[in-house]
């Protein structure tokens, strides 16, 4: 997918971040070239959301570093290429589903705000205030404020909780319809299911990247036709 | 500074307030119910305290004075005996008593006057009005005595009677005049403060100020963005609050409406600012709370409002001079009781104070914006 000298959309070089001394990432180093869909897969507090927000530039890292879109992170200029949709349905509550996509909308001065609720399947609700909003259809809404600007780069750090199935069945058809449109897209997800819908994945624990491949190359890795057991093998072999 | 970027703040601050019917109500109805139940307080005509007069002197004397003590304005005497008006007081039908002894007259004679007053003692302000009654009723019956008692073509004890020139106020201002203009800025100040700093607070605990900072917004933009859309309804505010003390509860003022309206507006303004700072360092909104008793207290306190800052202890006026209150206090009882203008070097100072104040609070309140890029 990735024409041949073009840099990757995302560059995570030998990455090192602690809290208190205490490393939530280890040494990471990966490269989503533009148009794909990669996983990170992990349990909580590998470091997914850790790494995601040093993609962003939310935290400066302690060594390595970070490059997006040909940018060297942290860089404010190029945060209008990028939609960043945060674990908890980061929203306000008291403004209405149209108002709050509308209101980022305007941070970046463009952005279709029906057409996103549509494909969020929350059109019918754009009146709705927020806070009477069920858990899905938050997320949905959240996910509809991180790319009502049409981002080159899309971060999300577990989408689909509390979405049900078919309706997560719908939003991964329209991620996979803007992939093909070029849009990258890095997910992180606890969820195994979710693994196999991804181009490429990354096991993370503990802060390290243990193995990285398409769920088929893993679960032959790790000799398995399960990929939850690939993960608990890779993560076994790892100690 | 991105005028798009900081108005879509401003504006989303707006939306939120046009479904956040509470929050308007705290901030434009909370202050008119205070500054209304401030006024019925302060403007209220105290109701004379109740004396009970014992008179039990043989001469003269006594019964002129008793006689005075009847024609006060400043108590309400009635004739009693001293088990009953010992039983009142405790009862709390009476502020105090006097008692007028069987020698008074006598005593009087001799060089000495000595009525015997007990007051109740938990009022200050009562025991002082009734022994100003008590002095006056004495002075006037011993003038009274000695006109009788003089022989025609001496002259006559000469009555004391000072002229009393009011620089300022014109010599009627009552409690409320005097408090009900810092009152006002205290009003502005506080609201706009908590409002500010528990909406500011919900951006950061709800995890939207971690979106705002993964967009192209600067942190100068949010911090002008919500001191634009804060600002905005202090203005309102402050015009209502100021409309309401001069129109409706009649506040003197002496000075120029538009340069209190100015003092009001900047206080507030210090106000958003103050609670953007602050609510860095509370991480829920309970904890915002706590922190109001610790900014409204002292400065409630000090800052001249209740006891003036020239009368404070040492140590304590530097405290008073360093709160930004102390001067939008000073700033607004000069202008609206001695009609000061900006010509005076003291509203000078305080309107400079107050600006300088306002800019810190909002440097202040970007570079803990900065804070969140670890």
């Amino acid at each position: 997918m990735n024409a041949a000298g073009a840099p990757p959309t995302i560059a995570v070089r030998n990455v090192v971040k602690r809290f208190g001394g205490i490393p939530a990432l280890n040494g990471i180093t990966l490269a989503i070239p533009r148009g794909q869909v990669y996983g990170l897969l992990g349990p909580n507090g590998a470091g997914k959301t850790t790494l995601i927000r040093a993609i962003v530039g939310l935290l400066r890292v302690d060594e390595g570093e970070v490059e997006v879109l040909g940018r060297h992170m942290p860089d404010r200029g190029i945060l209008s290429n990028i939609g960043y949709m945060t674990q908890a349905a980061a929203l306000y509550g008291d403004l209405t589903a149209e108002e709050n996509v509308r209101f980022f909308a305007s941070l970046y001065g463009r952005g279709d705000v029906a057409e996103v609720l549509q494909f969020v399947d929350l059109f019918e609700r754009r009146g709705s205030v927020t806070a009477t909003l069920s858990g899905g259809m938050r997320t949905r809404l959240s996910l509809a404020c991180a790319l009502v600007h049409r981002p080159e780069l899309l971060l999300l750090d577990e989408p689909t909780v509390g979405v049900d199935p078919q309706l997560r069945a719908q939003l991964w058809d329209g991620l996979r319809r803007m992939a093909a449109d070029g849009t990258t897209i890095l997910i992180s997800s606890h969820v195994m299911d979710e693994a196999e819908r991804t181009d490429r994945l990354g096991l993370i624990l503990a802060g390290r990247l243990l193995a990285e491949g398409s769920a088929d190359e893993l679960r032959a890795l790790a000799n398995t036709d399960r990929l939850e057991e690939a993960f608990l093998t890779l993560a076994s072999a790892d100690r | 500074m991105n005028p798009r970027r900081t108005l879509a703040i401003t504006r989303r601050l707006f939306a939120q307030f046009r479904h956040d019917r509470r929050t308007l109500a705290i901030l434009f109805v909370v202050p008119i119910v205070i500054l209304g139940l401030f006024a019925a307080l302060f403007r209220a005509d105290a109701a004379a305290p109740a004396l009970g007069v014992i008179q039990l002197d043989s001469g003269e004397l006594g019964p002129a004075v008793a006689r005075q003590l009847d024609a006060s304005d400043l108590v309400e005497a009635r004739s009693t005996t001293e088990a009953e008006a010992s039983a009142d007081l405790e009862a709390g039908e009476l502020a105090g008593y006097v008692v007028l002894p069987k020698d008074f007259s006598a005593s009087a004679m001799a060089g000495r006057v000595a009525p015997e007053i007990t007051v109740e003692g938990t009022s200050q302000q009562d025991a002082v009005v009734v022994q100003q009654a008590v002095q006056r009723a004495m002075a006037a019956g011993i003038r009274e005595l000695i006109a009788a008692q003089a022989p025609p073509g001496a002259p006559a004890l000469p009555e004391i009677d000072p002229k009393i020139t009011y620089r300022y106020g014109g010599g009627d201002l009552d409690g409320l005049d005097l408090l009900g203009g810092p009152f006002m800025g205290m009003m502005v100040f506080f609201l706009v403060y908590v409002v500010t700093s528990v909406s500011f607070l919900r951006e950061r605990s709800l995890g939207t100020l971690e979106r705002l900072m993964a967009t192209p917004l600067r942190r100068t933009e949010i911090a002008v963005g919500y001191m634009l859309g804060f600002g905005v309804v202090a203005v309102v505010q402050a015009a209502e609050i100021l409309a309401f003390g001069l129109l409706v509860l009649n506040l003197y003022n002496a000075g120029d409406v538009a340069l209190l309206f100015g003092i009001q507006v900047l206080l507030a303004l210090a106000a958003v600012n103050l609670g953007i700072f602050l609510s860095t360092f509370a991480r829920n909104e309970f904890q915002a709370v706590q922190f109001i008793p610790l900014i409204v207290a002292p400065q409630v306190l000090l800052s001249g409002l209740i006891v003036p800052v020239s009368s404070e202890p040492d140590w304590l006026q530097v405290i008073s001079n360093a709160l930004p209150l102390t001067y939008a206090v000073d700033a607004l009882r000069e202008v609206m009781l001695k009609g000061a203008d900006l010509a005076w070097g003291s509203i000078r100072l305080d309107v400079a104070v107050i600006a300088a104040f306002c800019i810190a609070a909002i440097v202040a309140a970007a570079a803990t914006l900065r804070r969140e890029v670890a």
